[in-house]
């Protein structure tokens, strides 16, 4: 078993790329990783992409990232599991470090929502509910957050003002972020205040769609940090027939195999970038990586704990990427250990990434370490 | 013009239609969205299992973004029912959101879902309502 | 045993529109229009029903009123004039819907307002000969008019479903009559999105000729009086017509007042005499008669003479909507909303 290092990282300011193709964009910063970490031979490109045949009609998207490039040859893989297609690509990349079959590969994550209406951003989304027995009728993964969102709040007994801290929360981390879309702080008045998307969720919960793309090097040798531990697990429940509403299965246990191969403990956990489509979704997550207790991440939050979780301003504030979100993560993550602007370096060595598709269908938990 | 797929509305007309789960012959476990084999004791001797068309409201939710299917519907009650053994999630017509409480008798209502633009088909399917 | 209506089921969508809003938007005066028509309100469907929905959840009721097993029912026949498909029928949905055996007799029907009635006859017929045990006789009508026009004041949405058989029988069909001619009071061509008709020849060549030919005919050719009907119900396009064709036969008020639903939904269309069958047979007892006459423009009746049963006690105990249930359940909507659920917007499709 070889060890998985990250050897070059980069990414693209999230917002409206209107002037660029996917493929396009996807190579430019999957050159930039490549100049990180030193131009090494890449054998194979994972591609994390959700969107790109529904709004860019591309499949085989590795396959014109790697003409951009001239990079002939090498192996070229699409790895889709809708917004945790990042997550997901980088196990992929990952495993075939570890397994020894090649030496370095690429994973770069892209997609451009931003090509089609919003509407159709909503089309797109539903796809990844059930298409037989949730999208036929209308169902989106905000109104499944929704639901989700409003048992949680009367479990716990929290006040709608509690979650509103999250975006809050979200907003300051982003403001000092030059890469995310929404670089403004917020006050809980603006949470309050803005439009209901799905109640209780309002415009402030739910991370608006960006362009983005973002690439990482993973190769066997010494890099910039180092992947301890990662674990992708799948729920299985419908939504319709879940036991609790409360909680993200796929998140809890994908981050306890990462953390007991890691050997670490929550408690080790120097900064997290959690995947907050939708704000109730990033307090679950934080409590299933084990940064609150269940039920009690809000709590925290009203007391004024510092919680290291999304400096980046998570999905709400750097913007839903989609596909793309795990690998600006694990980017995010990695330039937050080791103080890589616009990051301050974090108190501890150890960050983990957590990336999601759907709603709490499949979580990717990564744990990487200095 | 959009153009639904024919094959994959009729294969799902008896869910939609008449929401016709599956239950295990050997332990009775009853799933929807039906499963190939039972999740609980493994079975995979499975029988169409007619779900009851009355309930009870779980939760729900007013969802005001939506799909381009359901753009001229806005907004679009989004609920969970309880009917008999297994929780359906689905929408709610003919009511007042504002007058819905979790724990409220449903009744399953037979809609039009989705029209595939002016010329193709009309899908229809099961939605709620408050039992009047 | 006689063959009869075994259970039936009604179903008003829940929406309402006043006729006083109607006429604010198109300059009427509402007072004058109550007056000619004496139609208040009338029933709007939902943005989401159609004259398949509607059908569904009338014949849902109907078999759950009787407890009926939907794999004994031999044929479904539906008569409507609102279909939203030009080619494919409402009555195959119905198989799917209900759970219906594939070996039923299936196929829509359309003689304006009285093709429900025509299924019933040939139903009727089906059970008589012993070919099925049970047949579904649906009228589900989501009927035109064009905005501002006189019909926009009556034509509704609404269903009726007859589950027709000799076991269990709540009603029996003591006798049938019909009287058909071509007159051509009220037409739609192919294509065209709303009927024309021809105002006061609507009267008396067409509708009074054709419900008081039946009714005599059916009355005279099988030795019935006036005296011997608890109930007569008439097709009820408004208000008015209904009691005049009363009147012209002798029948007083009180024997037809409970028949009518018009007053407060509108004219449903194939669902309308229907509908007031539905009502009265919530309210009759054991050994009434009932005089029922349908109308179909074109045109043409068909009288039917009931015999209600001791069965009908146990229907009407059943856990199902009541038409009166159905008229007071209701939601009103301002005329925008009535034009958007009745796809009259146009919209990009």
């Amino acid at each position: 078993m070889q060890d998985v290092w990250i050897n070059g990282t980069a990414m693209a300011q999230t917002g409206r790329h209107y002037g660029l193709n996917a493929d396009e964009m996807a190579a430019r910063v999957l050159e930039e990783a490549l100049k990180d970490a030193g131009y090494p031979e890449i054998e194979a490109l994972f591609v994390a992409s959700a969107t790109a045949e529904q709004a860019d009609k591309q499949q085989m998207l590795g396959a014109y990232i790697a003409s951009r490039l001239g990079l002939d040859k090498i192996a070229t893989y699409r790895v889709e599991n809708a917004d945790g297609s990042g997550g997901a690509a980088l196990m992929a990349a990952a495993m075939a470090v570890r397994s020894g079959l090649y030496n370095c590969v690429g994973v770069v994550g892209v997609d451009k929502p931003n090509d089609v209406l919003s509407n159709q951003q909503q089309d797109i989304y539903s796809t990844a509910t059930d298409a037989v027995y949730e999208r036929y009728f209308g169902v989106t993964p905000a109104a499944q957050a929704a639901i989700m969102a409003k048992i949680y709040l009367a479990k716990y007994e929290y006040k709608y003002e509690d979650l509103a801290l999250w975006p809050v929360l979200m907003h300051k981390n982003g403001a000092s972020n030059p890469y995310a879309y929404m670089r403004k702080q917020a006050k809980v008045e603006d949470v309050l205040e803005s439009e209901l998307v799905s109640d209780p969720l309002r415009l402030y919960d739910v991370g608006p769609m960006a362009d983005g793309a973002a690439a990482v090097v993973l190769c066997n040798k010494k890099g910039a940090a180092k992947l301890l531990g990662m674990w992708t697990s799948t729920s299985a429940i419908p939504f319709n027939n879940r036991p609790d509403y409360d909680v993200l299965y796929s998140a809890r246990e994908a981050a306890e195999r990462a953390y007991r191969m890691a050997g670490i403990t929550p408690r080790d956990v120097a900064t997290a970038e959690v995947h907050d489509s939708y704000s109730i979704f990033g307090v679950l997550a934080a409590e299933a990586l084990g940064l609150a207790p269940r039920g009690g991440l809000l709590a925290a939050l009203k007391s004024g704990a510092d919680l290291k979780v999304n400096l980046s301003g998570g999905l709400k504030s750097r913007g839903n990427v989609m596909g793309a979100t795990g690998v600006y993560q694990a980017v995010e993550v990695v330039w937050q250990l080791m103080g890589k602007s616009p990051f301050k370096r974090v108190d501890g060595s150890i960050g983990v990434v957590h990336s999601m598709g759907g709603v709490d269908k499949v979580s990717t938990v990564m744990v990487l370490g200095l | 013009m959009e153009h639904e797929s024919v094959p994959l509305y009729w294969r799902n007309i008896p869910a939609y239609y008449r929401l016709v789960a599956k239950r295990c012959k050997k332990c009775g476990e009853v799933y929807y969205p039906p499963v190939v084999k039972c999740t609980k004791c493994g079975s995979a001797e499975l029988e169409d299992y007619q779900l009851p068309h009355e309930g009870e409201l779980v939760e729900f939710t007013v969802l005001r973004s939506v799909p381009t299917d359901f753009l001229k519907q806005k907004p679009l009650v989004i609920g969970l029912v309880k009917l008999g053994p297994v929780k359906v999630l689905g929408q709610i017509v003919d009511a007042m959101p504002e007058k819905l409480k979790p724990g409220q008798r449903m009744e399953v209502v037979f809609r039009r879902v989705v029209v595939d633009g002016k010329y193709g088909l009309v899908m229809y399917g099961y939605k709620f309502r408050p039992r009047p | 045993m006689k063959v009869g209506i075994v259970s039936w089921g009604a179903y008003i969508p829940k929406y309402r529109i006043r006729t006083e809003d109607i006429a604010a938007t198109w300059g009427d005066d509402p007072q004058r229009i109550i007056d000619i028509y004496l139609v208040y309100e009338k029933s709007v469907e939902g943005y989401d029903e159609d004259a398949v929905t509607i059908a569904t959840e009338a014949a849902r009721r109907a078999l759950r009123r009787g407890n009926v097993d939907p794999k004994k029912i031999g044929a479904v026949y539906s008569g409507t004039e609102s279909k939203p498909y030009a080619v494919k029928p409402i009555s195959s949905i119905l198989i799917d819907a209900l759970g219906l055996p594939n070996n039923v007799f299936a196929v829509d029907m359309e003689f304006a307002c009285k093709a429900a009635s025509d299924g019933i006859v040939a139903i009727t017929g089906l059970v008589e000969s012993g070919r099925i045990e049970y047949g579904l006789a649906v009228g589900t009508d989501t009927s035109q008019g064009e905005p501002g026009e006189h019909l926009d004041y009556s034509a509704s949405s609404g269903g009726v479903a007859y589950v027709i058989g000799k076991d269990g029988v709540a009603a029996e069909f003591e006798a049938i009559y019909t009287y058909n001619s071509d007159t051509p009071d009220f037409w739609r061509r192919e294509g065209s999105p709303y009927p024309m008709h021809g105002e006061g020849f609507t009267g008396e060549p067409a509708y009074f000729r054709h419900v008081v030919g039946a009714a005599k005919g059916v009355m005279e050719k099988y030795g019935y009086k006036v005296s011997d009907f608890a109930y007569a119900i008439f097709h009820q396009p408004n208000g008015r017509f209904p009691m005049r064709a009363a009147t012209i036969l002798g029948f007083p008020p009180e024997k037809v007042k409970p028949g009518i639903v018009v007053t407060h939904i509108g004219n449903t269309y194939n669902a309308s005499a229907l509908m007031g069958l539905a009502r009265v047979l919530e309210q009759a007892k054991p050994g009434d008669k009932i005089l029922l006459v349908t109308f179909g423009s074109g045109a043409g009746s068909n009288a039917f003479v009931l015999n209600v049963t001791d069965a009908v006690l146990e229907r009407q105990k059943a856990d199902v909507p009541k038409v009166d249930e159905m008229l007071a359940d209701k939601i009103y909507v301002d005329y925008a909303t009535y034009l958007k659920n009745r796809k009259m917007i146009k919209l990009f499709e």
